[in-house]
């Protein structure tokens, strides 16, 4: 390869003709660079041998057998850069096809908004849990868990939040919402103020329900579970995503004999949670929740989407599996241009 | 205000979030340049947001200070050890180390931060052991199954395990790669499609309680 | 019987907390070390960094803090022998502000005992705020994202970074995890954009959630917790504190098996006698 036609050539490649060979898996069927059968080598600019986007590049290619060579004729080409990766167009599809049986759950929600939810335990317990708080006059504590505002279940959590804070305003009890990070604080505060405010208490609310405590994680239980011994909340809520931290929340807040409700899309630490809490939200449950809470069509709706979708998956793990071992067991690579669908192709 | 409470930063949630999803599939230099400025607003913008958690402290605590609640004495020792490690920070200009020798914020790390962060850790072996105690109860056929496998992983875990009942290292490496992978896979398929759903729901403006105020379409 | 299997099972915790303590401080005073097993997601670490070439770049991220320092210095001091001894370019950094010093340190330590030297051999580029905007910004340009290292040297013409422009050009990365920002972290916005091979290390607690990414190959292996330590020390052949702290751990598991055991068998005679009286 060269930088010009009379530039010197530098060698980039060198290997048996028996190998690199265009086989399938290596590129999706629509978006092969050569036909099946081609060698290929693929270039990656470096140090050694950079390549620039505009540049033109030469290419000429020598076979050699014993001592026996034979020289290619030069070939160019200009380096560009892509628009689109069209690898990735399988995943494109399909993210577009998700959003449109999201919209059609939504619209179908809409039209007939008694759709059946099953039961999530730990939801119809967040109702009890305040009305314990408010008998014993003790506080409930919030946790929006580690994650930033750029989480998905700390976004959950917040929404969660919303929900619990409207029920903690009619019932008149005191709300704790320590946090981790100082925007998902601002976030939060704007929601409990709006959510007293929907409930019709704006004059019970209080600025410093929301507070900031550290970004450390250590530093961060330590004081909250300082919060569960000193003040003892009859309600501990656990939103969001956690880590080594959990246990050492919830089993201070068993201690204390607190009532305690986690959801967490943490799956690493949902055995903590099992063991120590009297009710747990596992993965998506947590996200369900606000369609729960609030059995709004629309949010009720995304449900149904999001177990089509999962339905899709199901059906397409069952049988990229049956092809896949039908393709072993006949010797055969026919299946591939169904299941290169279904990869992850860079 | 409705507009700069809701209606703009809806339009600012619509507008990025599909242009980044778009981005993903975009190898050109532009959307490479386009996530790494934004990359950089979102450090920039999070580096403000410590001012909002610093003024939230000091409120907490003054507060408290001021009502004289119980345990105020405690708020005091926090604005203390805040503007002690302030100071020693800017007295050692921050750095815990020149030239090797270590400085007062060093020893400030050495001696209190690290001894104080491995004792809340430690705490958690004494917190599974009182946790496993009071849940591991062959309460139903799946608590039984649930404690049976809890019993082999700590067996086939550690060298004395392996040593007394070598079938558990066996045992333990095939509960955590097939079985363990095998419903973590199930779970994280189950929260991956929830998480696209509700970043969709975001994205589109279906879900803006996060906005506060519950949804008002 | 019944009274007294009611009473153990609501026995004070702090009964228990002694029992462990005494199970840990015991085998620490009194060690009898037992073989290590090496599990084949260690062994997959410690064959991909020997099979390196010399000077390869390998990117160590210490995304942890002091509070799991027990478990994690361990794996990163092995990994770190094991590199410098493999004559590897080591760069170093974390996400976890808390965690610099401590990283420095190690770092400096381990590097002073393989006789490696700054600059040349190994740069720590310290702490930078971002997480995954972070590891996006070296994927462009590593100067820009860190344009010096944590001893304020700027990184821009450091022999040990010669040739290195971005992450692109590491040839390997592992992240030693304590929670978030980690090994995920690190995939989503680090392998998974800029295709380097990556490994993860991390604390006991979290390592059984990360089985599904080594089974689908988005990392090529697994360091978990002390054990996974004390197996990386025994493939080195450098036994360290992971070795030494693994009999605490067999005797704290073995602590916690009878508790539960214990625990069962009160359990058992309360049911039996609430059966019979019913």
């Amino acid at each position: 390869m060269a930088e010009g036609a009379a530039a010197p050539f530098k060698k980039v490649a060198e290997f048996p003709s028996n190998t690199r060979y265009v086989k399938p898996g290596d590129f999706p069927w629509w978006a092969q660079p050569a036909a099946k059968g081609d060698h290929y080598v693929k270039l990656v600019s470096s140090q050694a041998f950079p390549i620039e986007n505009g540049k033109p590049y030469f290419v000429k290619l020598r076979v050699r057998e014993g001592v026996q060579e034979v020289w290619s004729e030069v070939a160019e080409a200009t380096a560009a850069p892509n628009i689109f990766n069209t690898a990735q167009a399988n995943n494109l599809v399909f993210v577009v096809a998700f959003t449109g049986v999201l919209l059609a759950s939504i619209a179908a929600a809409r039209r007939n908004p008694h759709v059946h939810l099953r039961r999530i335990a730990g939801l119809d317990a967040v109702e009890e849990a305040i009305g314990r708080s408010t008998e014993m006059g003790r506080p409930i504590l919030y946790l929006t868990g580690s994650g930033g505002m750029d989480e998905v279940s700390t976004i959950a959590a917040t929404v969660i939040l919303g929900e619990v804070a409207k029920k903690v305003a009619h019932y008149d009890t005191s709300l704790k919402v320590p946090h981790r990070d100082p925007i998902v604080m601002a976030v939060c505060q704007e929601i409990v103020k709006e959510s007293y405010v929907a409930a019709g208490r704006p004059d019970a609310y209080k600025d410093d329900s929301n507070f900031f405590i550290t970004s450390d994680q250590f530093s961060y239980t330590a004081a909250v579970d300082g919060i569960m011994l000193r003040e003892k909340p009859a309600a501990n809520f656990f939103m969001g995503s956690y880590f080594a931290e959990s246990l050492l929340l919830t089993e201070t807040g068993a201690s204390t004999g607190a009532i305690q409700i986690a959801g967490t899309d943490s799956d690493h630490q949902l055995p903590f949670f099992v063991t120590t809490c009297d009710y747990t939200l596992i993965g998506e449950e947590l996200y369900a929740a606000s369609a729960y809470l609030s059995r709004e069509p629309v949010l009720v709706g995304t449900l149904r989407g999001q177990d089509i979708g999962k339905a899709l998956i199901m059906g397409a793990l069952i049988l990229g599996t049956c092809l896949a071992t039908l393709g072993v067991l006949l010797g055969t690579d026919g299946f591939s241009y169904l299941l290169d669908l279904f990869k992850d192709f860079k | 205000m409705i507009f700069l409470k809701r209606q703009l930063p809806l339009a600012v949630t619509f507008v990025m979030g599909v242009a980044f999803a778009i981005q993903y599939y975009i190898p050109h230099p532009v959307s490479e340049e386009a996530i790494t400025n934004v990359s950089k607003w979102m450090q920039i913008i999070s580096g403000f947001a410590l001012a909002l958690g610093l003024a939230s402290i000091f409120h907490v605590h003054a507060v408290k200070i001021k009502r004289q609640v119980p345990g105020w004495g405690y708020s005091i020792v926090l604005y203390a050890a805040m503007l002690a490690t302030i100071i020693v920070g800017f007295w050692s200009k921050g750095e815990t180390r020149v030239n090797g020798a270590q400085t007062a914020l060093g020893w400030l790390y050495d001696y209190s931060m690290v001894p104080l962060q491995g004792t809340m850790f430690s705490i958690l072996a004494f917190f599974i052991a009182s946790a496993a105690y009071r849940a591991f109860r062959a309460r139903s056929r799946e608590a039984s199954v649930l404690l049976v496998a809890a019993v082999l992983v700590m067996m086939g875990r550690v060298p004395l395990g392996q040593f007394l009942l070598p079938w558990t290292w066996d045992v333990t490496q095939w509960l955590l790669n097939v079985v363990n992978s095998a419903v973590r896979r199930a779970i994280l398929i189950g929260v991956s499609m929830g998480q696209v759903a509700l970043s969709l729901k975001i994205i589109l403006g279906i879900e803006r309680a996060y906005l506060g105020g519950g949804r008002d379409q | 019987m019944k009274d007294f299997a009611r009473r153990m099972i609501g026995i004070d915790r702090r009964i228990i907390f002694l029992l462990i303590a005494a199970a840990v401080l015991l085998p620490l005073l009194r060690p009898f070390g037992l073989p290590i097993k090496i599990s084949p997601e260690v062994r997959a670490v410690y064959d991909y960094i020997e099979a390196l070439p010399e000077r390869s770049v390998f990117l160590l991220s210490f995304d942890f803090d002091p509070s799991s320092k027990p478990e994690l210095e361990p794996q990163a001091v092995a990994l770190l022998r094991h590199a410098f001894r493999k004559n590897l370019r080591v760069i170093g950094m974390t996400h976890w502000l808390t965690g610099t010093g401590l990283a420095d340190d190690i770092f400096s330590r381990v590097a002073a005992e393989m006789g490696r030297e700054r600059g040349k051999d190994y740069v720590f580029l310290g702490w930078s705020p971002g997480a995954g905007s972070l590891v996006i910004a070296m994927g462009q340009d590593l100067y820009k994202a860190f344009p010096s290292d944590y001893q304020k040297t700027p990184t821009q013409g450091m022999p040990v970074l010669e040739g290195v422009k971005s992450l692109r050009d590491v040839n390997y990365m592992v992240s030693l995890a304590a929670g978030n920002p980690g090994i995920e972290m690190w995939y989503v916005f680090g392998k998974d954009k800029y295709r380097f091979e990556m490994a993860g290390g991390s604390t006991g607690v979290i390592a059984p959630g990360l089985y599904p990414f080594l089974r689908s190959g988005q990392i090529n292996g697994l360091i978990g917790g002390l054990q996974g330590a004390a197996e990386y020390e025994t493939l080195i052949k450098r036994k360290g504190t992971a070795t030494a702290g693994m009999d605490a751990q067999s005797a704290t598991h073995f602590v916690i098996i009878v508790l539960v055991f214990l625990c069962n068998v009160f359990y058992f005679v309360l049911r039996g006698e609430e059966g019979k009286s019913n």
